[in-house]
């Protein structure tokens, strides 16, 4: 029995896969692009996954390291930061420097947190609040682009190679989330996965065990957001902009309903949730306008109220 | 601007807050529910008094309907969807914002997301203290006065109050002295939502009533919750004070966002702190 189920995941996975690998041959070039972006949000859905589903942190206000890993890499590749001029501006430092700030900042900010003995929904708010802090600060910080953004962010270059054409960018995109699913998937089924788990399912009796749970929570923080701010970084590349919305509440809300509506507790299923949110998006909201929101924040509620492992996650689970 | 009008603003701005926050703290103390749609029943409040508004009603039935149209709305949500959710507390919050962003969404399909203004209730000026000052304002301070003064005597002095702090110590104890914990619930998101829709209402003049206004307002609540504690009611005044007083002293003297990192930052130092907000026993959760 428990063989079989086993399979049954592993070959949906592969499916899954292979719809992507296979998906830019139809010919459907608008759908590709926009697939491009969508997987993008695929990852960061990943990383609030990994946050929520596992490690049991709330985070209302994820978008806050999307948002600074995008405009990290969009004002060092734009050779904006005072010093940081040609190897310094390029790709590589970008991405590096995206994911490092943003994992400090998470450490800064985990530290207080989960120190002071936040959890639930109290961290949910201070983060909800960060984010909405921090999407104000953007809008009135002239010097990265205050309300309009940044534009003109330079494509991915590696080795001279501008990973711009619509290809090579689909498929560029897909080896960095297959690689940020079996990264986060092997962590979590290593002894720190079991530990979160502990931890998520009982911090008291976990503490008992003599694990120092707001340090294991700090460094899945960590790693959470930097994961999202890799994403971050990706996206603006990929769409070469960057705008205070991306590091704001609204953008936080939304990644919350796609890895709640996906199934926050498997990985994948917080991808799909995000690519199908977002395919639904494109064909409904000319359809729904106005309406599109407000059905998706119902069904958000009906999903959370009868549905809370989401509509991939039990599909996508190898637990029962 | 005069200093004496400075602290008269702060001091309105400061009573709506604690008004805001009251309601999300009965919620929370009584039923560990974080209401994350308080800020849209703030919204619906201001909403009901543009209806009444352009309906020719003018401000004052809307200042009594919104109440009482937001409590009931209250109530149908407590009944249709966290009473299913008491064993589920996580659940709650995403429950609550996925009705906030419905009703916000709601709001903008009737009203579009353009700010309106409502016509000023009581235009005059009042000269006292050898300043001119809205009579309008005045108003506030006194409705939201009056209200707070009535919640803790409620709280205080009568017997729904007793059962309430009761609940709010010691859950299952309360449930085994007979106290029919589930009407409790009820009536007490119900009076949340009212006194978060009169908020509202008697707010909305003040400001152009927009889809966002009421997370301007959730935040500064939640984060004076925080300060305060949420043990005791007497937390939101403290919290409401600080976070009020701070927020509009910043602002005037720099800018409203920098004010919002202070505060914020200061928020944050004394969750560090006092996890048990300034007025929380250690015992608090």
């Amino acid at each position: 029995m428990k063989l079989r189920r086993f399979n049954r995941v592993h070959i949906l996975q592969l499916i899954v896969l292979l719809i992507f690998t296979l998906f830019p041959l139809t010919g459907n070039d608008y759908l590709t692009v926009q697939l491009t972006q969508y997987m993008v949000y695929g990852i960061f859905a990943m990383s609030l996954s990994l946050l929520w589903g596992y490690a049991g942190i709330l985070c209302f206000g994820h978008a806050i390291f999307f948002g600074i890993g995008a405009y990290v890499m969009a004002l060092i590749t734009k050779g904006m930061v005072p010093g940081f001029t040609g190897f310094l501006a390029s790709t590589w430092i970008g991405l590096l420097l995206a994911v490092v700030s943003v994992a400090f900042f998470a450490f800064v900010l985990g530290y207080f947190l989960f120190y002071g003995r936040l959890s639930g929904p109290y961290l949910g708010i201070v983060t909800l609040a960060i984010s909405v802090i921090l999407e104000r600060v953007a809008v009135n910080w002239d010097y990265i682009g205050g309300f309009n953004g940044l534009t003109e962010v330079p494509a991915l270059t590696f080795f001279g190679w501008e990973v711009r054409d619509m290809y090579p960018l689909f498929y560029f995109i897909l080896a960095v989330g297959l690689a940020v699913y079996l990264f986060c998937d092997r962590l979590m089924r290593s002894p720190l996965g079991t530990t979160l788990a502990a931890i998520r399912d009982n911090e008291t009796r976990a503490e008992f065990f003599g694990y120092n749970s707001a340090n294991y929570k700090i460094l899945i923080f960590c790693i959470g957001a930097s994961v999202a701010a890799l994403a971050g970084a990706l996206f603006a590349t990929v769409t070469e902009f960057v705008s205070p919305t991306i590091i704001g509440f609204g953008f936080s809300t939304e990644v919350l309903i796609w890895v709640a509506l996906g199934g926050k507790e498997v990985l994948l299923a917080s991808f799909l949730g995000a690519v199908v949110v977002r395919i639904l998006e494109a064909f409904l909201s000319d359809l729904l306008t106005y309406y599109w929101i407000m059905i998706l924040g119902l069904f958000f509620v009906v999903c959370v109220m009868f549905f809370p492992r989401g509509i991939f996650g039990s599909l996508l689970s190898e637990r029962k | 601007m005069d200093l004496s009008v400075l602290i008269l603003n702060s001091l309105n701005y400061i009573l709506v807050l604690i008004l805001v926050a009251m309601g999300l703290v009965i919620i929370f103390g009584l039923m560990r529910v974080i209401n994350m749609a308080h800020g849209e029943f703030f919204l619906l409040g201001a909403y009901t008094v543009v209806m009444t508004d352009q309906a020719g009603l003018g401000f004052w039935s809307g200042l009594v309907l919104a109440p009482i149209f937001v409590g009931l709305i209250g109530m149908a949500i407590e009944y249709i969807v966290i009473r299913h959710l008491y064993q589920r507390v996580l659940d709650t919050i995403l429950a609550t914002w996925g009705l906030s962003i419905a009703i916000k969404q709601f709001i903008i399909i009737l009203f579009g997301p353009a700010g309106l203004m409502i016509k000023p209730p009581l235009p005059q000026m009042v000269s006292f203290m050898g300043i001119e000052y809205p009579s309008y304002r005045l108003f506030i301070m006194a409705v939201a006065l009056i209200t707070i003064g009535l919640t803790f005597y409620v709280f205080l002095k009568t017997d729904f109050g007793l059962g309430a702090r009761a609940v709010i110590d010691n859950r299952d104890m309360a449930a085994v002295l007979g106290i029919n914990t589930r009407r409790m619930y009820r009536t007490t998101f119900t009076f949340g939502s009212a006194l978060a829709g009169l908020a509202g209402a008697v707010m909305g003049p003040l400001m152009s009533c927009d889809p966002q206004m009421g997370l301007g307002f959730f935040i500064p609540a939640f984060l004076a919750i925080l300060t305060g504690g949420t043990g005791t009611l007497s937390g939101v005044l403290v919290g409401g004070g600080a976070v009020g007083g701070a927020d509009s002293l910043i602002s005037f003297i720099y800018s409203p966002v920098i004010s919002q990192i202070v505060v914020f930052s200061m928020v944050i130092v004394v969750i560090r702190v006092r996890p048990q907000g300034l007025l929380g026993s250690r015992s608090g959760r």
